[in-house]
Formats: C-alpha cells, sequence, structure tokens
C-alpha cells in the first residue's frame, strides 16, 4: 500500500469544484493512486462500500480491474464477426458477378467461377471490414472521433497515476467526508474533484 | 517446492486460494489400466491388419504402423520444439505445465523403436511402402533414379532414426536433466536456465532444417515423384495442432484427477488460442500448396491433389472440414476457448483430424506403390508410376499399352472398386485404423505419464514460475 503522505493529500473543496472543465457536468470526487494494486483493492472497497464509481482512468489497461468494476465483456468482436461476414460475401459474390457475368475472361485455362483464385482477396476483404468496422464501432460507442471533447482528469492518468472517481452530485459535507476518508484509507496519494 | 507454491499464493491479489494438488504425478490404476487395454487393442488391431490383406503383402499393416508411429514422433518432437522455443523466447506463461511437452518429448525413443521395423523393412524388401525402394521400379524410373542419392534406404534410416535420436539424446536429454536439476539445484544465478536456453538456441536452427529432412523421406517420399517445398511446413503444422490438442486434453485429464490446481482458465485459454491459431496456420500452408499447384496447372503437380480430389474425396474434403473450417468457427469466439468442455471436444476433434491429416497424405500414395508392386511380381518391365500415370502418358510417347492399361486398371482397383475388401483401410480410417490408432495413442500417453510422474509437476525454481502462476490473460 503506498503511505498517505499528508503533503500531497489535499482535501476536496468548494474552490476547486469552481474550476471544472464544463461548468453544468457532472461533478465527481476522485482519488489519484501511485499503484494498481491499490487502485483494485480500492475498487473492491468501493463496491462493498456501496459506493457508486463514476468511472475508473488508468494509463494502461489493468489486468482484473474489469471484473471487480462489474463491466461485462465487450461485444464489439460480435460486430467484427458481422462486419467479416459481410466482406467475405462482398468479395467472393463481387468477383464471382464481374467473372462470370459483367467481364468474364480466361486466366490461365481456369473456368470462369474459380474459386480458390477468389479466396486471398475474399480473405483480406474480410480482414480489412472487419477491422474498420470495428475501429468505427469504437469510436461511435465510445464518442471518438475527429472534434469530440476530452475528457482528461488530470494529465498525469496518461502516464503513471491511477484515477478513482465518484459522482459527487446532489451530496452534503457528510458525504463529502466519506469519500475523503475512502480516499485516505485506500491509500490515494491525491483527491480533488471537479466537474466534467 | 511446496512452500514457493504456498509463497506464491500469498502474493496473489485477489486470486481465490487454489490447491495446487499432489506434487507429483503417480499413476492410478484405472489409468494404468485403460493404456495397457487400449495397448493391446493397437496390437490386436495391427496383429488383424497384418492377416487381412495379404493381396498388397501386410501393407495396411504397414502403413498403419508408419502412419501411427510418424504422426507420434511428430507430437513428441513439436514438444520438444515448444519446450525450446518457449525458453529461448523469454516465455513465461506456460512455465506452470511445461513437464508436460518434457514428459511428451520422452517419447521421442520409443518413436525411434517403432520405426525400426519400417526401416529394417525397406532394407530387406519386406514392405512396399515406398515407391524408390522398390528396386525394379527404380532401375526403369528415370526420375527414381535421379533422385536415388536422397531417396535411398541409407538416407531413410538417417530420417527415421538418426535426426530423431540427435533430437533426444543430444537435446531432449539435456533439457530435461538440465530442468530436473533446476529443481533441485536451482538458484539465483538461473545457472540451468541459462544453460537451457543456450541448448534451445542450437536446437531450434538444427530442428527447423532436419525435421524438414524427416518429413521429406518419412511422409512426402510415399509419393516419390512428386515434390512441394511447402511440404515439410504444412506436415509441422499439422503435428503442432496436435501437440497442442494433446497438449489440452492432458492437463484437463489431470485437473480432473486434482493434479495441476496451478494451471487456470487462463492457461488453457491461451493454449485455446493456440490450437486455433495454429489450425488457421495449417489451413494457410494447406491452401498455399493447393492453389499455387491449382494455379501452375503442371500435371506432374497436380496429380497428387487429382488422385485426392477423385479417388479419396472423403479424406480430401473431411481433412478440410475438421481441421479448418470446425475448430475455425468454434474457437472464434472467446468464450468457447474458456470452457473446459468444448475446448476439450475441439482438441479432441483437431487431434482426430490430423490424424486423419497424415492418413490423408500417406495411404494414396502407398496403395499405389503396393497394389503396383503386387501386379508386377518379379522384374518389372515398366517401371510405370500409377500415381504418375497421367503426367507420363502425355509426357512420353513411348509409353507402353501394356503399361497403361495395366494403369489403368490398378487404378480402377484403387478408386472405383475401393470398397474391395482387400484395400480396406485406405480411403477411409476403418475400425481397424481407429482401434490402431486407439493403441499408439495410450502407448504415448503411458510412456509420457511414466515421464510425467518421474518430476515434480510444476517446476520448483523456474524464473518464470511467478509469472506463470499468476499468468492472467
Amino acid at each position: 500500500m503506498a503511505n498517505t503522505s499528508d503533503s500531497t493529500y489535499m482535501e476536496p473543496s468548494d474552490d476547486v469544484h469552481a474550476e471544472g472543465i464544463h461548468a453544468g457536468g457532472t461533478p465527481i470526487v476522485y482519488g489519484l493512486y501511485d499503484d494498481e494494486v491499490d487502485l483494485i483493492e480500492a475498487v473492491r472497497k468501493a463496491n462493498a462500500d456501496h459506493l457508486d464509481i463514476y468511472d475508473v482512468y488508468t494509463p494502461f489497461p489493468v489486468h482484473g480491474l474489469d471484473p471487480v468494476m462489474g463491466i461485462e465483456e465487450s461485444r464489439l468482436h460480435i460486430g467484427g464477426f458481422v462486419y467479416g461476414a459481410l466482406g467475405t460475401l462482398t468479395a467472393f459474390g463481387f468477383m464471382t458477378w464481374v467473372f462470370t457475368r459483367d467481364w468474364p475472361i480466361i486466366f490461365g485455362g481456369k473456368p470462369y467461377f474459380s474459386a480458390p483464385a477468389f479466396i486471398p482477396i475474399t480473405f483480406e476483404l474480410t480482414v480489412l471490414f472487419s477491422a474498420i468496422g470495428m475501429v468505427l464501432s469504437f469510436y461511435l460507442i465510445c464518442g471518438l472521433g475527429p472534434g469530440a471533447a476530452e475528457v482528461n482528469i488530470d494529465d498525469r492518468i496518461t502516464d503513471d497515476k491511477f484515477c478513482l472517481a465518484f459522482s459527487s452530485k446532489g451530496i452534503g459535507q457528510a458525504d463529502r467526508d466519506q469519500f475523503a476518508d475512502f480516499f485516505r484509507s485506500t491509500g490515494a496519494s491525491e483527491t480533488s474533484a471537479k466537474v466534467l | 517446492m511446496a512452500d514457493t507454491l504456498v509463497h506464491a499464493d500469498s502474493h496473489a491479489h485477489g486470486h481465490h486460494e487454489v490447491d495446487p494438488g499432489p506434487l507429483r504425478y503417480t499413476m492410478g490404476s484405472a489409468t494404468r489400466t485403460t493404456l495397457i487395454g487400449g495397448v493391446v487393442l493397437g496390437i490386436i488391431c495391427l496383429v488383424l491388419s497384418f492377416f487381412q490383406d495379404d493381396t498388397i503383402q501386410h501393407t495396411r499393416f504397414w502403413s498403419n504402423w508408419l502412419h501411427n508411429s510418424v504422426f507420434f514422433m511428430g507430437i513428441s518432437f513439436m514438444s520438444l520444439f515448444l519446450v525450446a522455443a518457449k525458453v529461448l523466447f523469454y516465455s513465461g506463461w506456460h512455465t506452470v505445465f511445461k513437464r508436460v511437452w518434457e514428459a511428451y518429448a520422452q517419447f521421442l525413443p520409443v518413436a525411434i523403436g517403432l520405426m525400426i521395423p519400417i526401416v529394417i523393412g525397406i532394407f530387406m524388401h519386406f514392405n512396399h511402402l515406398y515407391h524408390w525402394a522398390d528396386a525394379s521400379a527404380l532401375a526403369e524410373d528415370k526420375l527414381l533414379a535421379a533422385k536415388s542419392a536422397f531417396l535411398n534406404p541409407v538416407w531413410y534410416a538417417i530420417a527415421a532414426i538418426v535426426i530423431p535420436a540427435i533430437w533426444y539424446f543430444v537435446f531432449a536429454v539435456r533439457l530435461r536433466a538440465l530442468s530436473k536439476d533446476e529443481d533441485k539445484n536451482g538458484s539465483g544465478d538461473f545457472e540451468q536456465h541459462k544453460k537451457m536456453r543456450k541448448t534451445a538456441g542450437i536446437f531450434l536452427p538444427i530442428a527447423a532444417f532436419s525435421s524438414a529432412a524427416v518429413i521429406w523421406q518419412l511422409i512426402m517420399s510415399v509419393d516419390a515423384h512428386w515434390y512441394s517445398t511447402l511440404f515439410a511446413w504444412y506436415a509441422t503444422a499439422s503435428w503442432l495442432v496436435s501437440a497442442v490438442g494433446l497438449t489440452i486434453l492432458l492437463l484437463v485429464f489431470l485437473k480432473i484427477q486434482g493434479y495441476f490446481g496451478q494451471v487456470t482458465t487462463e492457461h488453457l485459454h491461451d493454449l485455446g488460442k493456440y490450437l486455433f491459431a495454429f489450425s488457421i496456420f495449417w489451413s494457410y500452408l494447406w491452401f498455399s500448396q493447393f492453389m499455387l499447384i491449382w494455379y501452375g496447372n503442371v500435371g506432374e503437380e497436380t496429380v497428387y491433389f487429382q488422385t485426392r480430389m477423385e479417388q479419396f474425396p472423403f479424406l480430401f474434403w473431411a481433412n478440410l472440414a475438421i481441421n479448418f473450417v470446425l475448430p475455425f468457427l468454434i474457437l472464434m469466439a472467446n468464450t468457447t476457448k474458456r470452457k473446459l468442455g468444448i475446448l476439450s471436444f475441439v482438441a479432441i476433434m483437431c487431434v482426430f483430424g490430423h490424424w486423419l491429416d497424415f492418413f490423408q497424405m500417406l495411404k494414396p500414395g502407398i496403395l499405389e506403390t503396393a497394389v503396383h508392386a503386387a501386379h508386377t511380381p518379379g522384374a518389372d518391365s515398366h517401371g510405370e508410376d500409377l500415381h504418375m500415370h497421367d503426367a507420363h502418358a502425355a509426357a512420353s510417347d513411348d509409353h507402353s499399352d501394356h503399361g497403361e492399361e495395366h494403369a489403368a486398371d490398378a487404378h480402377g482397383e484403387a478408386g472405383h472398386h475401393g470398397e474391395s475388401k482387400s484395400y480396406a483401410g485406405f480411403m477411409a480410417p476403418g475400425l481397424i485404423e481407429i482401434g490402431t490408432f486407439l493403441g499408439f495413442l495410450s502407448l504415448f500417453f503411458f510412456v509420457a505419464l511414466g515421464a510425467l510422474s518421474k518430476a515434480n509437476l510444476v517446476p520448483a525454481n523456474d524464473p518464470y514460475l511467478e509469472e506463470s502462476l499468476h499468468h492472467h490473460v
């Protein structure tokens, strides 16, 4: 467990609230951890204490975090399969149409419909459709893409800090104290508040 | 050893404690009885096949013997390859069950023993597995004569016995000894691990080249006129999928028996990925070989697939369905690789499928050689390879009518009258082939489990043990 140093430990205050990224967004309180193991333990404790986690931000994928947070397996790969199958049908169907109906040409004495010759391009288009489809789906689901608003609670969560955030919408001082206690007891090196 | 494990577990944050099970494997009496029963079944099937087909000089017996010996020698070799590759390339996830691969590699000397009767048969001419070993064919056939510098009994003995003996006695024995010594005397300087890495580094390039020669001699040369540069890769991939499949099955079996508590769904998930990925790899090589030959459309090359598609359609299509389509579709999803029932089912299917693949590589060529030998008693004046009949007919004008008729005859018997009792066990595996397979499989597991019981299941002082115990996909 990382030591809680008094010098870096800040109580969440209303002043910090005012510095929110977007006024009128979701107010959050968050703690920064130095170690992913402390973070996972904190998430566990938050679940045990029935605290409603807003989100967790980490600089890299932390193994074992998803099940602890109760995040279900992504269904993105189902999309991947569908896009891939679409690519297979597109490639095979198009080549079949071109070489049997639209513009039949004999290559190397082979029949017009030569399945083995279609396989490499079918494979390529399967991969291409699957990859592009999944990337676009991912962007769409996550609201990413050019011009998307950047949500970055603290620059250091892209470097070496692990962030656990709770929504602080409509909570009173007693709840705020409870969050402060929680962050302190779970080994957060810093804590702060923001409006996202 | 036990302390190490407890220590490791206490470090596993959030992972529930696992019961590692016994330190060592001991073969239970039920397992022993089953395996010995399997071997007896195999022997019965071999005896049955020996007396069943004397019209083609016991070739059903010899081809079954060769097929299974080659198959399990390859699995054993690929396990040794995996041990060496893993240690050389800083792999850690497999460490907890690496003794299984070490144990599989201990089957190599038995496989060499199994190859000895075949080699003797080739020298003494009492089997008819290889066209190039047929003296009368060799005397008449320019192609065979030109290849005889490599396709001859001495080179065959080198590929079947000497090269596997080098794999085993030079490398497998040393890797195994170092691994066991690490259990006993291993320390923080990882002396044994460093030596293993050196041994593996020497072994891998030697294994890569020598295994290709073994495959050319033992498998590809049944079609002595035909060759493909991709063939060694393709056969190796087939062995590799089989080795991974048997690893999954043994781990699941041992877990059911209460061993290997440290081997988790995470490890089996990764083995499932191997099964999936190498099935695709096999399919890629299969297709690359097929497509180039199909596109090139050279008679000497296409005859290989022509024979299989027209005369052995079951083998040809079942091979693709079992080894590509089914594992591809079933193992694609994340969840199927983590459900031991489905994973085991696919592993059984793939092991059988690749056994069938080797059946498909060997039997058509052997059948033609055997039928040819059976129908040309004494000095054969034609030296005509039935297999290459069409290509030859197109190429040579002085082709004798008699030879042509003769070839068509044998083709007909081998192909269209495949249900003829003489050639049972060539068009598709019969009950005798399945029984022989189970016999060799039992022998393989009897030897491998015996080797497994001679060392701790989990290597105690391997530097990657901790990583493996905490493996998370």
